[in-house]
């Protein structure tokens, strides 16, 4: 589809990026931001909603409250604190992160504020130990200029980062709380994005952006897009967890075909005059079931509750999005709530093994007619009637059309999604009167001016340093630019080897299960001065990049370790000598194959060459 | 509060908080709402709320502003209906204000205190299921602003309700001196044959994490279900929302400034934990409800405020005993390091506290030892200068306290005469002395 036909559909598309700065320090507390201790202990916490700014309950907290789940959070020695727990009120804002945000700012040409005002955000899935979320408007009305798409950029925040969900058990779900209160960026642009190709080149401009700062954290989950979309026959949904930016015009796209199916099946079914039933417990229908997944439910005192949806017959089964159906959009609603999926008669419904009597008997206690479709969930006591209304939520919304909601990337390669809850509302938000209002100076606007990251400039000192434009281009849109010019700042290694071996090896590796974006930085520092000092060759650059991925330890002992220091000079003269001898033939090839086989890892090829 | 300059603006514009209004400043146009200034903003920046729900501060000086609408939204409360079930224990919860009754005005978010108490019971309507709650306003006030007088009226209170067929009391409280309001109760309320529970919280009840719902719940459980007969202090066992901890008021403290937890049972174990659920697991010794007690709950409400805590310390200067008995005090508790010492010989010869603590007793005043060590037992005897204190009169007061002796000594002093008061200090009259104490009562 071209921008006119995007236009003609209604779409609109905004992207906020959440980026996670590298400081010393929280945003509220003096823990590390580094996540690599273990867990030293845990709390468990219950939240609940309570009466937002207008005395109402906000709907997606409401939500998560009819879960009743028990947050468990998992504590770390060096990266939380009482802060962290919400057992200590937060400490002064870290002024790094601040500095940082007030740069980003003056790159994107936005307004800034006399004086920042600290809000409480709620939130209540537990991924806040608080129950709400530490953010601060830091500038206002900038744009950026995207690939030809000039873009506003309504609004640049810093927020704190929230906890990591470790494991979700369905009724309880464990968070690990190193990762909370780190500083983080929140980057919003304006809903005019024409197109999904458009929204990927965006997102990839702001990401560069981000790390031409220096400041900010690498590896998976340290910078998230999310995306709304809409259409004019569809609703607002945010699209969250997106782990890989070059997909991202795929999810875009798909969001928009979910959208459209939704859109129609709502028009069929209202033509159809469609109805959800009330849910009936159809128990004792299946006393004697052979069904497997129903009778092990029963057999541990379980439920089975179902409801007819009469008007909705072939609907359920149809596709909407790569292998998802309308039928999974109303399973994702019952799993939030902690049941495993549901049954639906859209399905191959024999294949669970269900007799025809237990058939008949079910529309029975259903009252419906045999070819009104239904959905069945069997699961224990309390998840079953929580699961079975939040599923009949889902199918009234069907008729009605497409809900507005949050939902989470699938990330493989159908590029789908899937709902995890409602679209929080926009009202909870409130000054955080623990942490006092920061001013802003002339000097501290001064200095954002200076630090501030300038693409263009960053460019040419690229262009110059590798003398490769595409190595430039790929460079720029790296998430390891940042440990590019780290660790050419910090040795004299040839940038352009540098570049290659982060880029090219780093992808090869991290291909073959090598976690190379775990390498500590000061690793790399090390290897490309043993490098740059000729005390290793570029062959065993990436031995020593394997094992230092998979096991964190001084370069200096590893080449030691595995004998991979460099054979030259005298003792490489030696070396070619002693073999001639050994191989009792003169020619330089023979010579060269044999030295090379032994020694691969320990020689360079040319000082070799230079010596037959 | 806004400085001068801005009040002048909203007045030219005759805009007031809440009011839209509109700034200009070239192509930059912000609209909002107007918000408080707090002691925390700079008085010459102005607040506004934007429609994305952020707070801004802007200095005006640069922008031209207008005033668009006045503001319409009125607050209202989501109201539950509270049911009563009269099948259920009557329990009365006595309201008194602090951090479990403040609310905070989620524009403004400045914290105010619930204007209609049983707002507190909106938040956990589960309580409807364990009692028939009734609440009864007494007082707004925070804890830190408190005085015996309010310690009297709470006594007074939870009797007028025992009296009138509750079966327990709740009252909830500020934290910060809520462990010296527990042992002024424990002793005002004599032959008391019910439980009566204070509760609060650490963080406040506006927020999703508040401590509030599950110590109202388990506040809630003890004072409808148990069979203790004791004024108590029950909040959060440790960090988890996994129990409670009722502990005995003479016997416990604050001793965190901001932990869940903060209320540890000090030289005792505590009475009881409460799970979440609500059951209970007694742990120790305590006062039985009686079902064949005949003698009637009797309130001593009175109390000799010319008391005085005083804490000794290196380089400390004795000198401030005068001070009191200058001002008329008749009861000293000092807080002794170690066993209950002071300076007795120090180099220096008027850092003696000897001399002067003689003086105070000479001078009518009852003077009182406990330790700044919090745990464990004072001791007379095995030092040379432990024996020289208590050779002069001064009373030392077993395993209590300091604040419970405090509390303790300006009872008696309201409700004896000087020398009942002298010989009550030393014997337990509220679980405040025990005989013996447990190896597991330290830092529990």
């Amino acid at each position: 589809m071209d921008d006119a036909e995007y236009r003609k559909l209604g779409f609109k598309c905004g992207l906020e990026i959440h980026q996670r700065l590298d400081t010393n320090g929280k945003l509220f507390c003096s823990c590390s931001t580094e996540q690599d201790g273990k867990s030293i202990g845990k709390v468990y916490r219950m939240q609940r909603a309570v009466a937002g700014e207008l005395g109402n309950i906000d709907m997606s907290a409401q939500f998560e409250e009819s879960k009743k789940r028990l947050f468990e959070y998992n504590l770390f020695r060096g990266s939380t604190c009482l802060v962290d727990i919400d057992e200590e009120p937060p400490h002064s804002l870290d002024i790094e992160a601040l500095k940082i945000a007030l740069s980003l700012a003056h790159a994107m040409g936005m307004n800034t504020l006399d004086e920042i005002e600290p809000m409480r955000k709620g939130v209540i899935d537990g991924s806040d130990t608080s129950a709400f979320q530490r953010t601060m408007l830091i500038g206002f009305d900038g744009s950026i200029s995207a690939n030809g798409h000039h873009i506003a950029i309504p609004s640049l925040c810093l927020e704190e980062e929230s906890a990591g969900i470790e494991k979700d058990y369905g009724t309880e779900v464990a968070y690990n709380i190193d990762r909370l209160g780190i500083p983080l960026i929140e980057i919003a642009t304006s809903a005019d994005i024409p197109n999904p190709e458009a929204a990927k080149e965006v997102a990839l401009y702001l990401g560069t952006l981000l790390r031409l700062t220096g400041k900010v954290k690498r590896g998976l989950g340290t910078i998230r897009q999310d995306v709304n979309v809409s259409i004019g026959d569809g609703a607002r949904v945010e699209l969250k967890g997106l782990q890989d930016v070059s997909m991202l015009d795929k999810f875009v796209e798909n969001e928009v075909k979910r959208q459209r199916e939704l859109a129609e099946i709502a028009v069929l079914l209202k033509k159809a005059g469609a109805k959800v039933g009330k849910a009936t417990n159809a128990t004792n229908v299946f006393a004697n079931t052979k069904v497997q997944i129903i009778k092990s439910k029963l057999d541990n005192g379980g439920k089975c509750l179902a409801f007819a949806l009469p008007g909705f017959a072939g609907l359920l089964g149809r596709e909407i999005n790569p292998n998802r159906r309308l039928g999974s959009e109303i399973s994702d609603y019952a799993k939030t709530v902690g049941a495993g999926g549901i049954i639906h008669s859209d399905e191959n419904i024999w294949s669970y093994g269900f007799t025809e009597s237990e058939l008949k008997e079910l529309r029975k206690t259903l009252g419906s007619r045999e070819d009104d479709p239904f959905i069945l969930i069997a699961e224990k006591a309390g998840i079953a009637e929580n699961a079975i209304e939040k599923a009949r939520l889902r199918a009234i919304q069907a008729i009605e059309g497409v809900p507005v909601e949050t939902r989470v990337a699938v990330n493989d390669s159908s590029c789908t999604s899937r709902f995890t809850r409602p679209l929080p509302g926009g009202s909870r938000m409130y000054p955080e009167t623990d942490v006092k209002p920061i001013l802003v100076d002339e000097n501290m606007l001064k200095a954002a001016a200076l630090a501030a990251p300038d693409l263009e400039r960053e460019t040419e000192a690229l262009k110059v340093q590798l003398k490769d434009e595409d190595l430039v281009r790929r460079m720029l849109k790296s998430p390891r630019l940042q440990l590019y010019k780290s660790i050419t700042g910090k040795t004299k290694a040839d940038k352009r080897l540098v570049a290659n071996i982060i880029l090219q090896k780093f992808t090869e590796l991290s291909r073959d299960s090598y976690p190379v974006d775990g390498i500590k930085e000061e690793r790399l520092v090390e290897l490309f001065t043993l490098y740059d000092s000729g005390k290793i060759t570029k062959q065993a650059i990436d031995e020593i990049l394997k094992r230092v991925s998979k096991e964190d330890g001084g370069v200096g002992a590893i080449v030691r370790e595995l004998d991979l220091g460099k054979i030259t000079g005298p003792k490489l003269s030696a070396l070619v000598a002693q073999i001639k001898k050994e191989i009792k033939k003169g020619d330089a090839d023979s010579v060269k194959s044999a030295v090379m086989m032994r020694h691969r890892l320990n020689i360079d090829g040319e000082e070799l060459n230079s010596l037959l | 509060m806004y400085g001068e300059k801005i009040t002048a603006l909203l007045k030219s514009i005759n805009a007031g908080l809440g009011d839209s209004v509109r700034l200009t400043s070239g192509k930059v146009k912000l609209e909002g709402e107007v918000m408080p200034s707090t002691e925390a903003n700079d008085p010459d920046i102005f607040v506004i709320k934007l429609k994305s729900g952020y707070n801004i501060g802007i200095n005006p000086k640069h922008y031209k502003v207008e005033k668009l609408r006045k503001e319409k939204i009125t607050a209202k409360f989501h109201k539950l209906s509270i049911k009563a079930n009269t099948e259920l224990s009557k329990v009365s919860l006595i309201y008194t204000g602090g951090t479990i009754g403040s609310r905070v005005d989620y524009k403004t978010g400045a914290a105010y205190m619930l204007t209609k108490p049983e707002e507190l019971l909106y938040e956990v309507p589960e309580i409807t299921d364990v009692a028939n709650v009734s609440v009864v306003p007494l007082m707004s006030i925070a804890s830190e602003d408190m005085t015996y007088l309010e310690w009297g009226k709470m006594a007074k209170a939870a009797a007028r309700e025992l009296s009138n067929g509750a079966r327990g009391v709740i009252i909830t409280h500020g934290t910060d001196i809520m462990h010296y309001t527990a042992a002024a109760i424990s002793f005002m309320l004599r032959n008391l044959n019910a439980p009566v529970v204070l509760t609060g919280s650490q963080r406040s009840s506006d927020r999703g994490s508040s401590d509030a719902f599950m110590n109202l719940y388990c506040s809630t459980s003890i004072a409808a279900r148990s069979n203790v007969a004791e004024v108590g202090i029950c909040m959060h066992h440790n960090s988890s929302d996994s129990e409670c901890a009722f502990i005995r008021g003479t016997k416990v403290r604050k001793m965190h400034t901001s932990r869940r937890d903060a209320f540890r049972a000090i030289n005792g174990r505590g009475i009881a934990l409460v799970r979440r659920t609500g059951e209970i697991e007694y742990k120790g010794d305590y006062r039985k409800i009686d079902n064949e007690n005949r003698e009637k709950l009797r309130v001593l409400d009175k109390f000799n405020p010319k008391v005085a805590l005083v804490k000794v310390f290196p380089n400390s200067d004795p000198s401030v005993l005068e001070f009191y008995t200058g001002k008329g005090y008749t009861g000293l508790i000092l807080e002794g390091t170690g066993l209950g010492s002071a300076p007795i010989s120090p180099v220096e010869k008027g850092k003696s506290w000897l001399p002067y603590i003689k003086g105070a007793i000479d001078n009518g005043a009852i003077v009182g030892m406990t330790s700044q060590c919090l745990y464990g037992r004072v001791h007379p005897n095995v030092y040379r200068n432990l024996r020289l204190l208590s050779s002069a009169g001064v009373v030392y007061c077993e395993d209590m306290t300091p604040e419970t002796a405090y509390v303790k000594l300006g009872w008696l002093l309201g409700n004896y005469n000087k020398e009942e008061a002298k010989a009550l200090l030393k014997r337990n009259m509220a679980g405040e002395i025990s005989e013996r104490t447990d190896y597991d009562a330290f830092l529990v």
